[in-house]
């Protein structure tokens, strides 16, 4: 089935992917506005904008879309990333209306009670601090931090504590109003529905809503990297581990497809929504060179997939008794040797393959193909990712060397390790 | 299961099927009752991280070409009773999967290289693990509900010393002895009909030797309540678990219990215990409860991740919610929606192929039913309001809870 596009007269961007046989019929809506959107002083704003929209507003009282999901036997869920915010909710076919109505009160209704919006604070430090629990995140952030100077990239999704300790309501709700319109936001619908209904009540419900004027983006465009730049967390703990944040151009890229490549021949391939599975790649050049090698433990490869430049991240975690800088070492060399000699047909044809028949996996059943296609149209268009995909099986192993050699190069990359010391507890 | 198929093999294995082509993939999910309870610390661990990793006939890194030269993936995780085997493959390389899988569970190299490198990712896990505030309580936890000397009370991982000792004979004696097709489970969903399951697929398993059937595992005993700090004063948040020993998945008072459960601590967002230490006194980012029924028992936990200022606050919140379960029992109204939500989330999570595979796949393991889909919602309906109240108030008992705490606590005085 092909997904039918429709804009209503208030700039509301509707995907409709019908699949009449599904159990189920989900229903994403995707915002363009993420951390790249904030300031610095109101980190973090979009994710706690976020968490508000499931405390009611409108027709909804607080803890009405818990329950209403939560009786229908509904999956829902919200996320901000970098680029994004986006909201779901999954349902028995005949309770679309149900989030129809969810989504639309959500839009433009939220409450934002004073003695709410301050009961969050406390949940959202809490959230921040059991990710500084974990030192990959930790490390992760810092990668971030120095890799960009200048851009929002430069802090984390969920925002320095400093500003979540400090944000008013008020800010919050400004944000809120400004980006929360329909000519900001892709509403997407897949699963057993009937098209014609579907439309009917998605005008019913987001019809009514005008448009906002949105704000310029920040326009902040990071400086060239002119030198590598490293970081370290000494900190206790029982692991060593190490990131190489390489600098990478936007999604809209064209070498986005070989990068993509690369990751694959690199790291191996998961594919790139959010249902990968418990599968490690075994056949990859940072597997065989660290991990077979008895340096790491485990390995892995990532070119972010963002509206802006960013990163392609190289990581490992150090197995015990290694010198990290050892690992560190293994990693370049994996890394320059692409750079200087292409990858194997075989290594290509396989990467090729993987990336080909994982694209089914990621779209295997309605919630992650509406994941997908909303994700894709906040960030990009719906059909970008079934495109980009195309574009990989195209490539030779000639185009996979030629962006290695352009990005992965020691002065376009930061190196973060992550020393633990063993002897607190 | 009306529109599902089971096939029962010679030698014991039990193939299933559910046939849906609305996605051109997949989806597999098995188990063999070879986890960490019959065998010595350790060792169960390594022979389920080795099955993958080459077989008498092809090299640890040919068998990852070939797997992934497919598209396909393979995976094999341990746990106390079974190790689960998840894959995913298209109609077109299902056999070549199959033939791979097949490979492994007969002939594994399981050797001493391979075994070297598996030592290193356990021994890290077991250290990750160690400097985890959740999975650290998590773990010290399941010591206290069962204590050590049951299987769900040790750590199928084993411990650092344990995996040190494992050596390749051990590891092959206990493949001999526990990787057999009698205890084998394996259900597809997706992209293939009955007759490629009968063509294909049992023609690829029939094939293992059948061994010898599984040996249940003992019903755990309760233990007697105890709690245990673990400090961590690197970290910042504190992790917080409490729990005792609750019901086998055939267990009769199990739908109650499941039903009360979701009531407590998970419909919506988490429940009555998400609605009160998250969301009204704001003090968690999560708090939830859990329901961990197995094959001979399972227990009951709670758990919390909350900053350690707030941590006295929100185990006393914890408590006061699994008290007021008496005096202020689950309502006709929350027992109407906890049983809408369970028959309405079988329909919703039945939308994927891993779920669908999954769902058939533990059917066939507790031993519910080749119709049991067909009959769980008017299983739900039947559960009695009643026995949901009172097997809440028996079985979420504070004061019966064995619980932990770790993370930046040393010198916290806590009670539960």
């Amino acid at each position: 089935m092909a997904t039918a596009t429709h804009t209503l007269d208030n700039g509301l961007t509707v995907l409709l992917h019908s699949m009449p046989e599904a159990p189920a019929v989900t229903v994403w809506v995707g915002y363009k506005v993420g951390s790249r959107n904030e300031r610095p002083g109101i980190t973090g704003a979009t994710h706690w904008v976020e968490h508000m929209l499931f405390k009611g507003g409108g027709e909804l009282k607080k803890g009405d879309i818990d329950a209403i999901i939560g009786r229908l036997g509904g999956k829902f869920n919200g996320f901000t990333d970098t680029d994004f915010t986006i909201y779901f909710e999954t349902v028995p076919p005949d309770h679309l209306d149900t989030a129809l109505m969810i989504e639309a009160e959500r839009m433009r209704n939220a409450a934002f009670d004073p003695q709410e919006t301050e009961a969050e604070r406390g949940v959202i430090i809490s959230e921040r601090e059991g990710g500084e629990n974990n030192p990959k995140v930790l490390l992760f952030e810092e990668l971030w931090h120095l890799a960009f100077h200048a851009h929002p990239y430069h802090w984390p999704v969920i925002g320095w504590k400093t500003d979540l300790e400090r944000i008013r309501r008020d800010e919050l709700y400004e944000y809120y109003r400004q980006h929360y319109a329909p000519n900001n936001a892709v509403l997407t619908i897949v699963g057993a529905f009937s098209e014609e209904e579907a439309m009917r009540r998605v005008a019913a419900h987001f019809g009514p809503f005008r448009p906002e004027d949105q704000p310029a983006p920040s326009g902040v465009t990071e400086a060239p990297q002119e030198g590598e730049r490293r970081g370290v967390i000494r900190r206790a703990g029982t692991q060593d581990h190490l990131m190489i944040g390489y600098r990478v151009p936007e999604i809209a890229h064209p070498d986005t497809a070989p990068l993509l490549v690369l990751q694959a021949v690199l790291g191996g391939w998961h594919g790139v929504g959010l249902l990968g599975g418990p599968f490690v790649s075994r056949s990859n050049r940072l597997y065989r060179g660290l991990v077979d090698a008895k340096l790491a433990t485990d390995v892995g490869a990532q070119h972010a997939l963002r509206r802006d430049p960013g990163l392609f991240v190289v990581e490992a975690t150090v197995r015990e008794g290694v010198d990290p800088s050892k690992v560190e070492r293994a990693a370049s060399e994996v890394v320059e040797k692409l750079r200087r000699k292409p990858p194997t047909e075989a290594e290509i044809a396989r990467a090729l393959r993987q990336i080909r028949v994982w694209h089914a996996y990621d779209r295997d059943g309605p919630t992650a193909r509406g994941l997908l296609l909303t994700w894709f149209e906040v960030i990009a268009n719906h059909r970008f990712l079934d495109d980009l995909l195309e574009r990989c099986q195209s490539l030779a192993p000639e185009d996979v060397r030629r962006v290695a050699d352009a990005y992965l190069g020691e002065d376009n990359r930061t190196v973060c390790t992550f020393l633990a010391r063993r002897e607190a507890g | 299961m009306s529109d599902s198929v089971r096939l029962a093999l010679d030698n014991g294995a039990v193939l299933l099927l559910h046939e849906d082509h609305a996605n051109p993939s997949i989806a597999i999910r098995g188990s063999v009752r070879a986890g960490a309870a019959y065998g010595a610390p350790g060792v169960a661990e390594c022979a389920a991280r080795l099955l993958f990793r080459g077989t008498t006939r092809r090299s640890a890194a040919a068998m990852s070409d070939a797997i992934e030269d497919l598209g396909a993936a393979l995976s094999s995780t341990n746990a106390e009773e079974a190790i689960a085997i998840h894959g995913r493959c298209t109609a077109e390389t299902l056999k070549a999967t199959l033939r791979l899988l097949t490979e492994s569970l007969a002939s594994p190299a399981l050797a001493e290289t391979e075994l070297e490198k598996v030592r290193g990712e356990v021994l890290g896990d077991i250290r990750a693990q160690q400097d985890d505030t959740r999975r650290a309580a998590t773990r010290r936890l399941s010591e206290l509900v069962y204590s050590r000397d049951h299987p769900y009370g040790r750590d199928p991982k084993g411990d650092e010393t344990s995996a040190r000792k494992v050596r390749p004979k051990d590891v092959r004696a206990f493949h001999g002895a526990h990787y057999g097709a009698a205890g084998l489970i394996l259900a597809l969903s997706g992209d293939l009909d009955g007759k490629t399951l009968q063509n294909t697929v049992a023609s690829a398993v029939e094939g293992l030797d059948a061994g010898s059937p599984p040996n249940p595992v003992r019903a755990p005993k309760p233990e007697t309540r105890k709690s245990a700090t673990i400090p961590m004063a690197h970290k910042t948040q504190a992790d917080f678990v409490a729990g005792r020993v609750a019901v086998a998945r055939s267990h009769p008072d199990y739908y109650a219990l499941n039903l009360a459960n979701l009531l407590f601590g998970r419909i919506g967002l988490y429940g009555r215990l998400g609605t009160t230490v998250r969301d009204t006194l704001g003090l968690a980012y999560y708090s939830f409860s859990s329901l961990d029924a197995r094959l001979a028992g399972g227990h009951w936990s709670v758990s919390a991740g909350v900053n350690p200022k707030n941590l006295v606050k929100a185990v006393q919140a914890i408590r006061v919610e699994a008290e007021r379960l008496e005096k202020e029992p689950f309502t006709e109204q929350e027992i109407r929606d906890g049983k809408t939500h369970l028959v309405g989330a079988l329909q919703v999570n039945l939308e994927r192929n891993a779920e669908y595979a999954g769902a058939l796949h533990d059917v066939e393991y507790h031993a519910l039913g080749t119709d049991f889909l067909a009959r769980y919602p008017a299983l739900v309906r039947a559960v009695d309001p009643d026995s949901v109240r009172k097997k809440a108030v028996a079985c979420f008992d504070p004061t019966a809870c064995s619980w932990v705490v770790s993370g930046p606590v040393a010198g916290l005085k806590l009670a539960f």
